[in-house]
């Protein structure tokens, strides 16, 4: 990988950069408190970009696998029935995107694309898009009290799988300066650019002391206990007490897996436009809500909605699901932990998991 | 669930995009000056013919407060009437009265995010899992804390599963049960007499009339044990601070039971502190918002009654106009048999009474007017009688307010282009207003706003700007206190500093309830109770539900697995009876039977069916014509023989 350094003022250039490469840029923006949204960079909002922001409740992963989206379209013409599949081929460029997000949409590329079938819509969505990865250092602004990337092995800066990584080596003498590191050829490409200077091995020193710093910044709450609590679900550890708890906690308003950027189910369905024939859609779906399981002929395997909040639980830490991805499908965000209204997001599950398991050991 | 999917609804393909109106039996789209003309001239006709009253303006507590405000004052300034209301059926608005008349406001006294400072949380009755799930967090996240949490009402509903009480009374017995707790409380002498002395009226009265309930038997009559009754009240009577949260969104409750909560709430001093205080839950997203703002035919906005002398000229000199002094029908009325001939035009706003179940035959009645609007994202079943329907932009789409149950204004801001040639409601209410001869100037949403500050003392600080600065104010959010009250009474508030002379300035007042009879048990023949009530299941012909991809899916369920729709009875009761789910049973009173399919779940308590008014023939044939679907009616289930 090569790394380059760029002066703080010149780093919003990087998304000028790529917007005249023909990509829509989209970057976080603050709003009220510490609300931040995903939204398209345009002239008027250019001037805002933020480099250091608390990372936005709802996930980028709408980038690559939209919360709906036309799949195709079937009309009647001349009395003939013609299908018409629907891309989404728009270059895109996320600027700003934060490390737990980058594994989030690595985890999705595993699940889509990784293996004997690739998903031809998320492909196209893939294929044209680019990532500029920004590292937590800022421990106020990136480091929110739900963070735990630091359990997961995705944060607070990214190893892989973006095409530009920007780093805050902090105030130097001469203002702030980041550090670029090209993840990707077309990455790289963009060093040619006069705002990227040569980095020296000071750089590189001063990286890994800031990394080693922020590192302490997490919040301790959220230090969870992951690999214990995969053992555990896959060796079937769990008693029933502990899921129903889980189950009871839980209000069904699948809010987990709407903000979880690693969650990839979605379901199918077909409705009418007029003027236009049927569009068939793919929408996010959520194992939270009874009719996810639930079968043509009207069973369902996981009815009692405790059953269903275990299957949640399953995925993300089971070592089958994990070994089949070579990922894990969940990357210490913290969102879930936001958004539950029963506090069963994955750090409080796992940390029940954890409870239980050394009251089992005590006895 | 639902909140997530509010762009499913906003981006069906299936939204109206153009006004309509009817011509030769059909809807044909019309240029928007063609449509509000029309209406015009359509309404000043009726007027001039049958007068103002024969003309009124119903809508949903999903609408914002601008277009709320708005529509009510074109009834009352423009057209002369006060045949306003939000819709009924499954909405209402029951604790308004109550309220008012025990502590001087209509709403939730504390905040959402005080419930953390709770000991004593208790739920009374709503689903709070499936109706209001973000309260439902907020009082899991306060039980996992440390706060007690006590649950009361008939079903097991999803935050029962974590109460470290749940009292699963028999239905109608809340004024039993919050009495007897109040006897609890007085006998422990657990009464905060500091608060009574300085800030109650009709102490005595309450007191001497708490001494008929009698523990034991109104345990018996409620269906619980005496023990819990008595822990809850102690739990409740004995924190430092406890809330009670009821549903101010069922017609199920009586006043009696509302007035009894409150008196609870005042013996034991829970008005004025952090972490305290009533929660009168408006279930839809702007009930409260819709109430403040006069949508009432007998309130101004504000609460003042329409028959105030001195209120309705602060609204004459506002308005320039007269407001009448004759207080309107209501929704139900409007809708019902007793409008029956006198309301020729109605307006019905984001609103749509043919799916709502409790009423009877609400498109028989929408069929004879002279006139019906209808202003809706969605051609509705009520387009179907539409003279002219008006298409509206989306939340989202447009930049409005909305006041939660816990009296915060919140300001919703545009977040997508509405589709071409859409306008939000507000906008064309206030067009029909000038074309109707109104000397109105609102250029956007905060221009209404504005003046429903200068309207209501209590939003007077509310502008667009201060509401922008942070998650919305809480009311009174006034000039001198443009951040809002986190919760009412509190010190400052009146009532602090000096004590009240006399009894009559004390801002707090006990009602008596008299103790209500104690019902008879069931006779043998009859032992199990039957209830009627709202079920989600009518959410399956909600419009809005119906335009999501994920929700239309989710609330199909029960109407596949049913689809003659169902009645709820409990596992015992069902196996006791040889019952199947899913099977068809015979409902037999005393002089009457019915037949419906059962649906068997633990949420119902054991000893009673629970009859949805959806299933409005089961209520036909139970009830007969009384239709009083409050009676509560002993009945005995069979299998139907095959």
């Amino acid at each position: 990988m090569k790394a380059r350094i760029v002066s703080r003022e010149d780093a919003p250039k990087i998304v000028d950069l790529l917007r005249e490469r023909g990509y829509e840029v989209i970057a976080p923006f603050g709003g009220r408190g510490r609300d931040t949204f995903f939204e398209p960079v345009t002239d008027e909002n250019r001037g805002r970009i933020q480099i250091h922001l608390p990372n936005p409740d709802y996930p980028p992963k709408r980038y690559v696998f939209p919360p709906m989206e036309r799949l195709l379209k079937v009309e009647r013409r001349d009395g003939e029935l013609r299908i018409e599949p629907t891309y989404d081929e728009k270059k895109r460029a996320i600027f700003g995107i934060r490390s737990c997000d980058v594994a989030g949409i690595y985890h999705l590329d595993r699940f889509y694309l990784g293996r004997e079938f690739a998903d031809i819509y998320y492909e196209k969505h893939r294929r044209n898009l680019f990532l500029v990865n920004v590292a937590c250092t800022d421990a106020e602004m990136d480091i929110g009290e739900n963070c735990f990337c630091m359990c997961t092995d995705t944060g607070p800066a990214a190893r892989e799988h973006f095409d530009l990584q920007l780093f805050d080596l902090g105030v130097d003498g001469r203002g702030g300066e980041l550090m670029a590191v090209a993840g990707t050829e077309a990455g790289e490409a963009l060093f040619t650019s006069a705002i990227f200077k040569k980095a020296a091995r000071a750089h590189l020193e001063r990286r890994r002391v800031i990394l080693e710093e922020v590192r302490k910044r997490f919040k301790p709450t959220t230090t969870s206990w992951f690999s214990a609590a995969i053992q555990a679900v896959s060796r079937g550890e769990i008693p029933d007490e502990t899921w129903d708890e889980i189950g009871n906690r839980c209000l069904e308003c699948g809010g987990c897996t709407y903000v979880c950027p690693a969650c990839t189910c979605f379901t199918v369905t077909d409705r009418a436009v007029e003027g236009e024939g049927v569009e068939r859609l793919r929408v996010w779906d959520s194992c939270a809500l009874s009719g996810f399981t639930r079968m043509a002929g009207g069973f369902n395997p996981r009815r009692a909605v405790h059953d269903r909040r275990n299957r949640r639980f399953f995925r993300k830490l089971a070592h089958y699901f994990i070994e089949r991805e070579l990922s894990m499908a969940c990357v210490g965000c913290g969102r879930c932990v936001a958004v539950c209204h029963g506090d069963v997001g994955m750090p409080s599950v796992v940390e029940m998991i954890r409870r239980q398991t050394a009251q089992r050991k005590e006895v | 669930m639902r909140g997530w999917h509010v762009h499913e609804v906003a981006s069906s393909p299936d939204r109206v995009k153009h006004p309509c109106v009817r011509k030769n039996g059909k809807l044909e789209e019309v240029s928007w000056d063609e449509a509000l003309g029309f209406i015009a001239e359509k309404m000043k006709a009726i007027r001039e013919e049958y007068g103002a009253d024969a003309l009124g303006f119903l809508n949903s507590p999903r609408c914002s407060n601008e277009e709320s405000y708005l529509l009510q004052k074109f009834a009352r300034a423009v057209i002369g009437t006060n045949n306003v209301h939000h819709g009924t059926g499954v909405y209402s608005n029951n604790s308004i009265n109550v309220l008012l008349d025990m502590m001087g406001v209509a709403a939730s006294t504390n905040s959402i995010a005080e419930l953390g400072q709770s000991e004593t949380i208790v739920v009374d009755g709503v689903d709070l899992g499936k109706r209001l799930p973000t309260i439902g967090g907020a009082v899991i996240r306060a039980k996992l804390k440390g706060a007690r949490l006590i649950v009361v009402g008939t079903r097991r509903h999803r935050v029962a599963e974590s109460a470290d009480l749940f009292l699963q009374i028999k239905p109608g017995t809340e004024a039993l049960l919050y009495g007897a707790m109040a006897k609890v409380i007085v006998d422990r002498g657990l009464m905060d007499l500091g608060f009574i002395k300085t800030r109650c009226r009709d102490y005595a009265e309450f007191l001497a009339n708490i001494r008929e309930y009698d523990l034991l038997r109104v345990a018996e009559s409620c269906g619980v044990a005496a023990s819990l009754i008595e822990a809850a009240a102690l739990a409740y009577g004995g924190a430092k601070s406890a809330t009670l949260m009821f549903s101010a969104s069922m017609e199920e409750r009586s006043r009696d039971s509302i007035r009894a909560v409150v008196n609870l709430a005042l013996l034991s001093g829970n008005l004025g502190k952090p972490g305290a205080g009533l929660f009168a839950l408006t279930e839809q997203n702007n009930l409260q918002g819709v109430c403040d703002l006069g949508m009432l035919p007998d309130r101004l906005p504000g609460y003042k009654p329409v028959t105030d002398e001195s209120a309705r000229a602060a609204m004459d000199a506002l308005w320039k106009t007269r407001v009448p002094a004759q207080p309107g029908i209501g929704s139900r009325a409007m809708l019902g048999h007793r409008g029956q001939g006198k309301v020729k035009a109605l307006w019905l706003s984001r609103y749509d009474p043919t799916n709502t179940a409790l009423l009877g035959d609400v498109a028989g009645q929408l069929r004879q007017l002279d006139l019906l609007v209808v202003q809706h994202l969605f051609m509705t079943e009520c387009s179907n009688y539409a003279h002219v329907v008006l298409p509206t932009t989306a939340f989202g789409e447009e930049e409005v307010t909305f006041t939660s149950t816990d009296r915060r204004i919140q300001l919703a801001g545009q977040v997508v282009e509405p589709p071409e040639g859409l306008t939000p409601g507000w906008e064309q209410i206030a067009e029909l207003g000038r074309r109707m001869g109104a000397d109105w100037k609102y250029g956007a949403a905060r221009d209404v706003m504005e003046e429903i500050g200068q309207a209501v003392p209590f939003y007077s600080g509310a502008d667009y700007e201060n509401l922008a600065r942070d998650y919305g104010r809480q009311w009174p959010c006034t000039k001198d206190r443009p951040l809002g009250t986190r919760y009412l009474f509190g010190e400052g508030d009146g009532g602090g500093e000096e004590l009240p002379r006399n009894d009559a300035e004390r801002p707090f007042k006990f009602v008596a309830v008299p103790k209500p009879a104690e019902r008879a048990a069931n006779p043998r023949a009859f032992p199990l109770t039957l209830v009627f009530g709202n079920s989600l299941y009518y959410w399956n012909q909600n419009v809005l539900v119906r335009h999501s991809e994920t929700l239309k899916r989710e609330y199909r369920q029960l109407m596949i697995d049913y689809p003659q729709g169902f009645v709820e009875i409990n596992p015992e009761d069902a196996e006791r009876a040889g019952i199947r789910d899913g099977k068809r049973m015979r409902l037999c009173a005393a002089n009457a039977t019915a037949a419906a399919t059962a649906r068997i779940t633990p949420e119902v308590r054991s000893g009673t069916v629970f009859v949805p008014h959806f299933m409005r023939e089961v209520g036909q044939q139970i009830l007969g014509s009384s239709g009083d679907s409050f009676r509560l009616v002993p009945v005995r289930v069979e299998k139907e023989p095959a």
